[in-house]
Parts: C-alpha cells; sequence; structure tokens
C-alpha cells in the first residue's frame, strides 16, 4: 500500500460515513432540528465525496500563470465547481427549512415529526391509531334509504 | 429564436414581478399570463423548426458538447415544456389575482422546469431539479396555515435526502467516467455503466428523482401536501411537474442504461406505486386525498410504461403522462370547493351543480379508461406495448395483471364518489357550487380532452414521432458530440475508484 492510496481510503470512508450516519440520523431521529443536523451531514459527505473524485495526489491548482502549464499535475477542477454550487444551494435550503421549522413550531408548539404527523392527520378527518394514520370507512346511501326517503 | 429563452424569459419575470408589482398593480396582475403566453409561442416556434430540421443542440457560452453545457432541444423536451406552460397558463386564470409570491414561485417552477426538460448535462439537471423543489416548498406553504407550513417541511426534508442521494448518483457517474455530458456519456456508457456501480448509480438517481415523481418509497408527502396546499398548487405540483422527473428518468434510461437491467427497477416501483397508491385511495375519506393517492397511482403507471424498452414504451408513457396532465388539475380545480371534508358531504351534489357533477364524471371516466375516452387508449397502449416485450416476459406479464387489478380498484372508488353525487335525492349538508373562476380551467380541459377524441389519429401518428426521435439514442450522440470525441480514448490510468 503507498502513501496514496491510503489517503484515497481515508476520504472515500469519510465521505461514505459522513452520508451513513446523515441518513441515519435523518431516519431515526422524530426531533425536526436533529434531522435538519442530519440533511447537514448527509450533504457534506456528498461533497466530500465530490472533492474527493477530483483529487490528485502532489497536485496543484488549476490555475495557468502567464499561459504556461505548470510541471506537476493539476487537480480536476470541475468537481469543485460543482462542490461550489452544492454547497449554496445545500445553504440556501437548510435556511428555508429552519425558516418552515420556526413557522411550524409557531402553529402546533413541537418539533416532534410523529406529533405533528398525528395533529395534521386529526385535522383532514383521518383517525390515528398506533402511529398509522386509518381512514374511516366512506358510508354509501344504500337503496333502501334512497326510496324511503322518495316514499316520503 | 433560442431554447434558452424559455428559461431565461420565466426566470427574468420572476424576478421582476415584485418590483413591476410594486410600480404597477395591473401591469403586474398581467405580466404572468403575457410571459407565460410569450413563452408558449416561442416553445410552438421551436417545435416548428425542429419539425423541419431536426433536433438541435444548443451550446452555452459557445463551448462545444463535452466542456461547455449544453441544451438538447427535441421533440420529447419541447412536448413537456409546452405540456408545462399550457398546464401553468390554464391553471393561471383559476387563481385569485394578484397573489405576488404565488406567482413568483409559478414562474421559477416554469423556468426550472423547462431548463429540467431541455438539459443535456447532469449537473444541470441536478441545478434545475433543485430550483423546481424550492420553489415548490414555497408553493406548499403558501397557503399559510399551520399544517402547510408541517406539510411542507416534511415534504422538504424528503426532498433534500432525495436531492443528496441524486447528488450522489451523479458524483458516481462522474467519478466513473470523467464526464458529465448526456451524449457524451451515451457514447460512454456502453464500456463503463455496464456495472454494478453504474446500476447503483441509477438506483440513487431514480430514488432522487422519484422524490417529485411520486414513486413508491419516498412519496409519503404526497397525501400531506395536496390536501394543505392550495389546490391550483396540488394541480400543477400532481398534475405537471411530477412528469418532468419521469422525462429525466427516462433520458437517463434511453441514453445510459439502454443495454441493463435498469428498467426492471423502475418497473417494479411503478408496480408497487400503482398498487399502494389505488389502494390507498380506495380508503381515502376525502376528496383531495382519493385525487392525491390516485396521483401516486397514476404515475406507477407512467413509470411501468416508461419502464418498457424501446419507443412502444416511450409512446405509452407519454400518452399516459399527456392525459394524466389535461385530467388531474381539472379534478384538482373542482375540489376546491368539494374538498376538506368527509366524502359523505358529497351526496346529492349532482342536484345543486349538475355541470360541475358531469364534469366529474367524464374525467373520472376518462382515468379509469372506459373507451371513448383517451384514457382508454393510454392504457391500451401501455399493455400493447408490455406484450410485446421480448426479454423478462414474466415481469411484464405481472405488470399487465397489476395495472389491470388497479383498473378494477379506481373503478369502484371513483364510481362510488359518483354514486353518492347522483344517488342521494337531496343534499343532507349544505354544500358549495364550484366557483366560476374555478370552472373555468376544469372546463377548458376537459375541452381539450374531448378535442383528443376527436384528433386520436394525429394525435398516435404525432406521439409515434416524439417517440422514435426519442428512442434513437445513435442521432443523440451525433447531433450533440463532434466526431473528434466519438473515438474510445484509452481509459485513463487514474486512481479513481
Amino acid at each position: 500500500m503507498t502513501e496514496t492510496a491510503w489517503i484515497y481510503i481515508f476520504l472515500y470512508c469519510g465521505a461514505i460515513g459522513l452520508i451513513l450516519l446523515g441518513i441515519f440520523a435523518m431516519v431515526m431521529y422524530r426531533n425536526l432540528i436533529r434531522i435538519i443536523f442530519g440533511l447537514m451531514l448527509l450533504e457534506a459527505g456528498v461533497n466530500l465525496f465530490l472533492i474527493t473524485v477530483g483529487f490528485r495526489p502532489n497536485a496543484v491548482a488549476p490555475i495557468l500563470v502567464d499561459g504556461q502549464m505548470p510541471a506537476l499535475a493539476m487537480v480536476d477542477p470541475i468537481p469543485q465547481a460543482l462542490v461550489l454550487t452544492a454547497i449554496v444551494i445545500g445553504v440556501g435550503v437548510q435556511a428555508l427549512a429552519l425558516a418552515l421549522i420556526v413557522k411550524t413550531y409557531q402553529a402546533y408548539g413541537t418539533l416532534d415529526t410523529k406529533k405533528l404527523a398525528r395533529q395534521i392527520a386529526e385535522e383532514s378527518g383521518t383517525r390515528v391509531i398506533d402511529g398509522i394514520p386509518i381512514s374511516l370507512p366512506v358510508p354509501v346511501p344504500s337503496n333502501y334509504q334512497i326510496e324511503e326517503k322518495k316514499s316520503k | 429564436m433560442n431554447g434558452i429563452l424559455l428559461v431565461a424569459i420565466p426566470l427574468l419575470g420572476a424576478f421582476l414581478l415584485p418590483i413591476v408589482y410594486r410600480r404597477h398593480n395591473q401591469i403586474g396582475i398581467w405580466s404572468t399570463p403575457a410571459i407565460l403566453i410569450l413563452n408558449l409561442c416561442i416553445a410552438l416556434l421551436l417545435w416548428y423548426r425542429v419539425t423541419t430540421e431536426g433536433p438541435q443542440s444548443i451550446a452555452m457560452g459557445g463551448f462545444p458538447a463535452p466542456l461547455g453545457i449544453i441544451f438538447y432541444v427535441d421533440k420529447l423536451a419541447l412536448l413537456f415544456a409546452i405540456a408545462v406552460i399550457l398546464g401553468t397558463l390554464i391553471l393561471w386564470f383559476g387563481n385569485e389575482k394578484g397573489r405576488i409570491k404565488e406567482e413568483t414561485l409559478i414562474l421559477l417552477i416554469v423556468g426550472g422546469s423547462c431548463g429540467l426538460a431541455l438539459s443535456g448535462d447532469l449537473f444541470n439537471i441536478y441545478v434545475f431539479y433543485e430550483i423546481v423543489a424550492v420553489a415548490s416548498y414555497g408553493l406548499a406553504a403558501s397557503r399559510g396555515t399551520g399544517a402547510g407550513y408541517a406539510a411542507s417541511i416534511r415534504f422538504l426534508i424528503l426532498s433534500a435526502l432525495g436531492s443528496s442521494l441524486l447528488l450522489f448518483g451523479i458524483a458516481l457517474i462522474y467519478a466513473v467516467t470523467g464526464t458529465l455530458n448526456l451524449a457524451h456519456l451515451a457514447y460512454l456508457a456502453p464500456q463503463m455503466l455496464n456495472s454494478s456501480i453504474g446500476l447503483v448509480a441509477f438506483a440513487l438517481m431514480l430514488i432522487g428523482l422519484g422524490v417529485k415523481a411520486e414513486l413508491f418509497p419516498v412519496n409519503t408527502w404526497v397525501p400531506e401536501v395536496y390536501t394543505t396546499a392550495p389546490v391550483r398548487v396540488s394541480a400543477l405540483l400532481g398534475g405537471i411537474i411530477s412528469k418532468l422527473a419521469l422525462l429525466i428518468v427516462v433520458r437517463l434510461l434511453v441514453l445510459m442504461y439502454a443495454d441493463t437491467n435498469a428498467h426492471l427497477l423502475l418497473l417494479s416501483l411503478g408496480i408497487l406505486g400503482v398498487l399502494t397508491g389505488e389502494l390507498a385511495a380506495l380508503r381515502a375519506t376525502e376528496l383531495r386525498q382519493v385525487l392525491a393517492y390516485s396521483s401516486i397511482g397514476q404515475l406507477g403507471l407512467v413509470a411501468i410504461a416508461f419502464a418498457i424498452p424501446g419507443p412502444a414504451g416511450i409512446i405509452a408513457g407519454v400518452a399516459i403522462a399527456l392525459h394524466h396532465i389535461l385530467v388531474k388539475p381539472a379534478l384538482f380545480m373542482l375540489a376546491e370547493a368539494w374538498g376538506g371534508q368527509h366524502l359523505s358531504r358529497l351526496a346529492g351534489v349532482a342536484k345543486v351543480s349538475l355541470l360541475s357533477s358531469i364534469l366529474f364524471l367524464v374525467l373520472a371516466l376518462s382515468l379509469i379508461g372506459i373507451p371513448p375516452l383517451p384514457g382508454f387508449w393510454a392504457k391500451f397502449l401501455l399493455l400493447k406495448g408490455a406484450l410485446e416485450v421480448t426479454a423478462n416476459v414474466g415481469w411484464y406479464q405481472m405488470a399487465i395483471t397489476v395495472v389491470l387489478v388497479a383498473t378494477v380498484i379506481e373503478t369502484a372508488y371513483f364510481l362510488r364518489i359518483a354514486r353518492l353525487m347522483f344517488q342521494a335525492s337531496q343534499p343532507q349538508q349544505p354544500i358549495n357550487i364550484p366557483h366560476k373562476r374555478e370552472l373555468l380551467p376544469a372546463f377548458s380541459l376537459v375541452a381539450l380532452l374531448m378535442l383528443s377524441v376527436l384528433t386520436v389519429g394525429p394525435i398516435s401518428r404525432s406521439l409515434t414521432a416524439v417517440a422514435t426521435d426519442a428512442a434513437d439514442r445513435k442521432a443523440y450522440i451525433n447531433n450533440t458530440l463532434p466526431t473528434e470525441w466519438q473515438v474510445l480514448k484509452k481509459v485513463e490510468v487514474s486512481p479513481r475508484i
């Protein structure tokens, strides 16, 4: 194993680890703020993965000085441009998420997703039993009832 | 006249709209439809150009294909762009006038979806997808109620998870091939993406795009958002925008995964979506929820159709998608007055408002697939395409069975509602007649539907042309990629994956 191989293993393991940690946090936690933290971890993991894809050992930044190519290898600039865009989008979405969380807290006084789901379901006329929303049966006017009304 | 204008004009309009409103209210109110009509004219002109001269690729900033970002204008992309613009325009007439924030977001969505349809670059697709997604979070919360905010944040969490997975999939593809251009990827795919890493990347992108496309495991936001958002927003998101995500999936399938088993993944998600959506709709007790679940089922049908390899699948998928684009927004517009409470409230609606009940019945019958209506032809094309498949016959036979069973379930819940409407002698509870403002879009969509009944022949011929164009991978590569890039270079020896 050369030294550079270890750098790659380290970076890729870090990226995959962050992604898994983020998904785990988003799935397991019920608090909205913690879920947003999970989202941040996930985005950081994906960004680290992209940067690692463009990484070259012992390379320099891809900048031409005086129109001359540098003697050393250059890192791949495309993933860096992509990550810059992805970070900006990520920050925007996180800010929007926090704003929506504030509004939700003002309306319901809780950040627990289960309690929120139950309250929303009850507002829209669905019963919630053991955390599972269950719809009420649909009544259909039977022919018998209708004929009875007509005769009246 | 350029395809970029389709994206640039609505984006510019979205940014200028609040300023215009501040200066002059009346001009502000009419600038949204003006922008949409202008966009529609450009799209129709482009359609004419594409029919006469063939598909075009536009290089951004003059950099040619694999290095620069390109827009690929072909009939399939233009068809969906026209559907989005026309649908938004029709829905605008059902809007209360002067809602600045909503109109700004709607223009953003139109610009983003036109870009999504036309883009020929994977990362560009991700950016446009995020533009559409962020605008739809805002629209989902635009009623301003607590339930709207809560539904919107839950939608945002799921959608952001999906977008991250989409970006991860794109990163994997870049790691394997070193390019993001769809044409270059199509050229390299048979050598480089025909592996387990390629399939993993496809699965990640499918889940990511599936959030918008209401695919099976990631569609829990659908009933919540559609019952809490204003109906025209539900109509826009569920009826129109959701198809764009599936358009991207079919582009990826045709260009990059034509020779692999990736379409079976889409097929199984579609089958599960149809089954779960229709069964949930059977148990739902509110009209808007019924429509939301049925929309999941219909998008499952589109997914099944797109999973059929070759032009037959694209014809069927586009037919079902276009039919749903007409029918579902119209049904949602009718639900504005009738939704919000238990279905039993609808008993005897026909006595109060005969016209809207008949509209509902026609739309429901078309969605089920009763012969003279276009819904029948769409489902017929799907079954015909699935029967002609030669490889993996068992999977497609299962899909056919599921589609037929789902049709029966659909019939059960729609006719149950229709029976409630027409059978009760008089309404037991007071019921609102749909407002004229909401009936107008519903009526014009039904008129379009009826028009398509009369012109089934020409429509099917042009759909066939669209599908053969779209399924032609060689043409896409030749139209976009300069010939010097069509020589397979020696794979770089670099410590990538």
